[in-house]
Parts: structure tokens; sequence; C-alpha cells
């Protein structure tokens, strides 16, 4: 752990140095005139309007919580596949007694020295049903909500489709109704809005 | 030449800085600053090809590009092919003008570049480029690899929020919600080969896929091999490549979330974005496409045989490293090969709209990522079940039998991490201990049955023959 995080830290500052370099070098010949017009901010030739420090649209906010709920969960997945991918390993018969001592060693993270008893094919079997029964009640309450978020419409990037979706259930004629008039719908509505809008 | 015969003779960096001693006091060094200068000296090496990398495949996006809207593209600097075109392009950058538009805040904006590129950078530490040639070899690898990527898009964030431009601002989140998504089946995609290997440490998955190029994982199940194309796509988002390359679309947003930077500061995005383009390259080589191994079996014997003497035998070994060397540059390769396919999907296929994007990852990426790991999960039981042995058709002794053959073999032979800066052994196996907590109890169990049971080896062989 010391060893990972300490060599990212040299990384980072070795990088850092490594990049400052050039900017440094570049202070020698490059140019430092500034006018007002250089220093605004680009926006077509026109003058700026309104600030850009603005709030943020809210469906980020729903992709972003189903990003850290899935992620947490992928996060978990990861030393589970070590055990299961073992497992799954040692379960094959014809395994080589060297290859399934082997095996072993590295799934009960021991040392290699051949000490530990083999693990059998009918144990690991058994290990790598445990783990599936395990992931599969782990990874099923994920997809469940996953699902909800789906039909609930959350994962939709133009909210103006889900709410034309949802008129066009309750609604047999919604052919007639002009689709632009609900495409502001959602809860963050009224906050400037990426521009997602379906040309 | 005086200074270079010691470096040769010890081995590795790490040794040859033992034997050497303070200029000064003529102290020896202790352990830790040994450690500190050998990460100092991995770091700067990789920094030169992190530097170099980009500026190839600059070079070559411009000249694929260019035949293939029927140009020539850079044909003049650097005499044929416009092959310093790249270094004209820096020069040219160096000079450029810094500017930090008023509205912005000066120091987000500065540090953003800083942070996009130190997070691309770091994850090279954990790649291993041949066997054993990692500056960090890790039990996590592939873990902490792709927990450093992600901190990318921190940058590209803070680069588009800082600004203090609308168009800045749109491309920033823009990639913020790109990015959160396309991590979710980047991370599953990359847990299917690890699922079929056992090991997160990208040197094991490396040298598991020994052998002819069917032992490569991507030929390990016909769900790997669906794994691998939906990882390619992924990753090819994940580097904001097109035709997912809404944070920085043109014709829309400007420059996306570079419009306000200028000069050296905008090439650094340029290459972090060239060089996560080579490293997801590399991990899709090493995960899904044989790694180092270039394929043939008997070749390949024959490199991993030298390496193995190499590493047997104390001091510096030439034809080990020779192999070391020619491993390095078969995994290149690879990466290139697929950064090339990334150019030319950019210079061929049209840019897709936001919504579309994000539809296709979150309700076809996602899903399908899914259901690939819950089918890799379920396979391999269904096909022991089905045929009593891991492989579906028997897997030939000279191929080196199945990949739990080859793991257990190589856990047997090779104990012992061979790179020169692995610190102690003892931590990452703390840390991989730590970071299953829920593996043990399964585990103890499992060894309670073993000692209970006294089921010895040699029975499991003849009960599988029964």
């Amino acid at each position: 752990m010391t060893d990972l995080v300490g060599h990212f830290l040299i990384f980072t500052i070795v990088a850092t140095v490594l990049l400052v370099v050039p900017l440094l070098v570049g202070r020698l010949v490059r140019p430092w005139l500034p006018t007002e017009e250089k220093d605004s901010i680009y926006e077509c030739g026109e003058p700026t309007i309104g600030t850009s420090y603005i709030q943020f649209d809210l469906r980020f906010y729903v992709v972003a919580l189903l990003f850290i709920i899935f992620d947490v969960e992928v996060a978990f997945f990861f030393p589970w596949a070590l055990v299961f991918g073992g497992a799954t390993q040692l379960m094959d018969p014809t395994l080589s007694a060297e290859a399934r001592s082997g095996l072993t060693d590295k799934l009960l993270n021991l040392p290699s020295s051949g000490l530990a008893e083999p693990i059998s094919a009918e144990t690991a079997h058994t290990l790598a049903l445990t783990g599936l029964c395990d992931i599969l009640v782990f990874f099923g309450v994920l997809l469940v909500g996953f699902a909800y978020v789906w039909k609930r419409g959350d994962l939709d990037w133009v909210r103006a489709m889900v709410v034309h979706a949802r008129q066009a259930r309750t609604n047999s004629t919604s052919l007639l109704i002009p689709r632009g008039g609900s495409a502001s719908g959602g809860p963050g509505g009224t906050t400037p809005r990426e521009t997602a809008v379906v040309p | 030449m005086e200074c270079i015969s010691p470096l040769l003779a010890a081995g590795s960096i790490g040794d040859f800085l033992r034997t050497q001693r303070v200029p000064f006091c003529g102290c020896e060094l202790d352990s830790a600053t040994v450690l500190i200068l050998t990460a100092i000296i991995h770091a700067a090496f990789l920094f030169a090809m992190f530097g170099l990398v980009p500026f190839f495949f600059i070079w070559l996006e411009r000249k694929v590009a260019g035949r293939i809207q029927d140009r020539l593209g850079p044909t003049r600097v650097g005499g044929r092919f416009g092959w310093l075109q790249s270094l004209a392009d820096g020069v040219k950058l160096i000079q450029k003008e810094d500017l930090v538009p008023s509205m912005a805040d000066g120091l987000l904006f500065r540090m953003a570049p800083y942070i996009a590129c130190v997070a691309t950078f770091g994850a090279f530490m954990v790649l291993p480029f041949s066997d054993g040639w990692s500056a960090v070899a890790s039990d996590v690898g592939l873990f902490v690899l792709f927990a450093i990527l992600s901190i990318e898009v921190v940058g590209i964030i803070l680069a588009g929020y800082s600004s203090g431009s609308k168009w800045s601002l749109f491309g920033g989140m823009r990639e913020a919600a790109q990015m959160v998504s396309y991590e979710i089946p980047l991370a599953i995609c990359g847990l299917i080969p690890v699922l079929a290997v056992g090991s997160l440490n990208l040197t094991e998955i490396g040298q598991v896929q020994s052998g002819w190029f069917l032992n490569w994982l991507v030929f390990n199940s016909p769900f790997t091999f669906l794994a691998f194309w939906v990882y390619f796509t992924v990753s090819t988002a994940s580097c904001k490549r097109a035709p997912f390359d809404l944070a920085e679309a043109e014709s829309e947003l400007v420059g996306g979330f570079h419009t306000e930077y200028s000069g050296m500061r905008w090439s650094f995005f340029f290459m972090a974005e060239y060089a996560s383009m080579f490293l997801v390259s590399l991990v899709a080589s090493l995960l899904f496409l044989g790694g180092w191994h270039t394929g043939i079996a008997p070749l390949d014997s024959v490199l991993t045989g030298l390496r193995e003497t190499a590493a047997a035998s104390p001091g510096f070994h030439v034809a080990g490293y020779v192999a070391n060397l020619f491993g390095m540059m078969v995994l290149a390769s690879k990466g290139a090969m697929l950064v090339f396919v990334q150019i030319w999907l950019r210079w061929t296929l049209p840019r897709l709209r936001i919504d579309q994007v994000m539809t296709t990852c979150l309700k076809y990426l996602v899903p399908m990522s899914c259901g690939l790991f819950l089918c890799q999960i379920i396979w391999p039981l269904v096909v022991i079940s089905a045929v009593g042995r891991s492989t579906l058709v028997a897997w030939p002794e000279e191929m080196g039998g199945s990949i739990g053959e080859r793991m257990g073999r190589q856990s047997v032979t090779r104990p012992v991490e061979t790179d020169e800066s692995a610190g102690q052994p003892g931590d990452d196996i703390d840390e991989s201990a730590e970071s299953s907590p829920e593996s043990l109890p399964a585990v103890t169990e499992s060894q309670d049955k073993v000692s209970a049971g006294s089921v010895r080896p040699h029975s499991v062989r003849t009960a599988a023959r029964d």
C-alpha cells in the first residue's frame, strides 16, 4: 500500500515538474501583451451575456448517482472475481497436482510453499456455487435498481421524450400534441439547458 | 562507459543504486532512498515515453486523416513523410501566449491541465511493458490503473468549469456525464478477463496468455470475445475520441472544455488524450490480446526461456534484456494497432449527438457488459458440469493446458515477482487480503473442508478418471 501510494506521489511530482519545464521555457520566448478583448471570454465574437457560473442541469445528478452506486458495486466485484476465478479454475477435475497446489496457494493467499492441502475439485465447486449465489444477490439488487431507473425514464437524456411518451400512454391522440411544448419538463427545467434537444 | 558498466552488471536500477555511494560523505544509500530514487528514475523514463507517444500518434493521426480524406497530410517537416511535424507544432505552441481569461478562476484554470496529465501518466506506473517490466508490480494492478485513470475526468471538468465560458461549461458537463457513464461498462469489461484468470496482477494476466494465440484471453470463451469489442468501444469513448468526442465538439461547442486554453496548456490536454488512448489500448492488449506474447508458441517459449534465465541469474543478462525489449515492442505494436483503429474510426464515423452517446452507454453498453459479466460467471460452471473439464474442446498439452493449468503452474514456478522495484512483497499480499473481506469466510470454510475431507490431489485425479 505504501509502495503504491509512494510511487503515485513520486510520479505526480515528477510529472508536474516535467510539465512545468516547457511552460517556464516558454516564458522566455512567448509574448505577454494582454488587452481587454483578448482577456474576455469567447462567445462567437459577441459580448458575453451573463456569467457561466450557473447551476447544472439536474439530470447530471441522476447520472452521477447511478454512477456512484454502480462504481461502488464494481469496486466490490474485483476481490470477489479473484476468489471466484480461482475457484472455477480449481473446479476442473483434469487439473494436474502441481497446478492444483499452485492455485490453492494463490487462492488462500499463502506463500508458494506447497504446505497447504490442495483444494479438491468438489470443494472448489461448492466455493464457486457459494460465490455465484453471493454475486447473484449482490448484483441482482443493483440490476433491479437499474431497471427501476430505466422504467422511470431517468436514463433518457432528452426529458421531453419522457414527457411525450407519458402523454402518449395516457392520451391515445398524442400524435396531435406539439412536441416542443413540453420540452422544459422535469425538475431541472428552469436552469439553462444543455444543447441536447433533438434538432 | 565507466559509469555504464556497473549499471549493466547490476541487473536493475535498484541493485545498481544499492552498490553506489553518496558522492561527498561516502556512506551507502539506505533502502528507502534507493526505493525513492528508483521510483524517480522509472518515472522519468516513463515520462519520456509519455511525451513521445503523443508526438508519434499526433503525426499518425494527421497522416491517416490525410489519406482517408484523399490528401497527403504533413509532408515537409523532417524530410520524408513530415515525421517531425509534431515537433514543429510543439515549438510553435511553446511560443504561443499563455492566456487566462479575466472571467476565469485562475488557479483552477492553470491547475486543470496538470490534473489531466498526471492522472493519465500515473496510470502507466502499474502497467507491465514486458514480463516484470513495470514500475510497481502490484497485486491489485488493474484496479489501481482504472482508479487512477478515472481521475483524468476531474481535470477536464475543472477546465470546463473554471474557464468562465459557456462553451467550456457545456463541454465539461458533457464530459462529466459521459465519463461517469462509460466508467461502468469499462470496469465491468475489465473484470471479465479477471474472472477467467483469477488475478488482478497485470503481469500475471500477461504471463498466463503464453503459447499459441488461442491462449489469448479474447479466445477464452465467447463472452471474453464479445467483451473485447465492448471494451474497445467503451475505451474509445472514455478517451473522448470521435465518434464520442462530445466534450470538444468543434461544430457545436467551438472547442468544448478547451475553448479558452492556448499554447502549452492547451497541448497538455492533447498529450493526456493521446497518452490515454495508448494506455487503454495497451490495457486491451494485456487483458485480451496476449500482452507481450507474439502468439506463436515456439517463439514465445524461446523468449520466455531467455527471460527466466535472466531472472534466475544475478547481474545483467543481455539476452533476457533483449527478450524483454522484444516483448515491449510486441505489446507496443499491439497497442499502436488499436490506436490506429481508433484514429480510423474518428475519420470514418460522424459524431453522435449527446443524447445518442448517453443512450448508447446506459441502454446498450451497460446492459451488454452486465450480461456478458453474468454469462462469464456462469460459463465455467456450465462447461465443467457438461463436459467435465474447463474447456469445451480438449486443450492439448503442447498448448500449455487450460487456463487454470497454466495459472497454477505459473504460480508454482514463479512465486516471487522479478521486478526490480517491487518493494516488500508482503505489502501486496496484505493489501489484497484487506481488499477482499467477503472472500475470507468462504476461503477458510473451504480450507476446513479440505482438511476435514483430506482429499489428496492424486485421489482427485483417479476420481476424475473413474
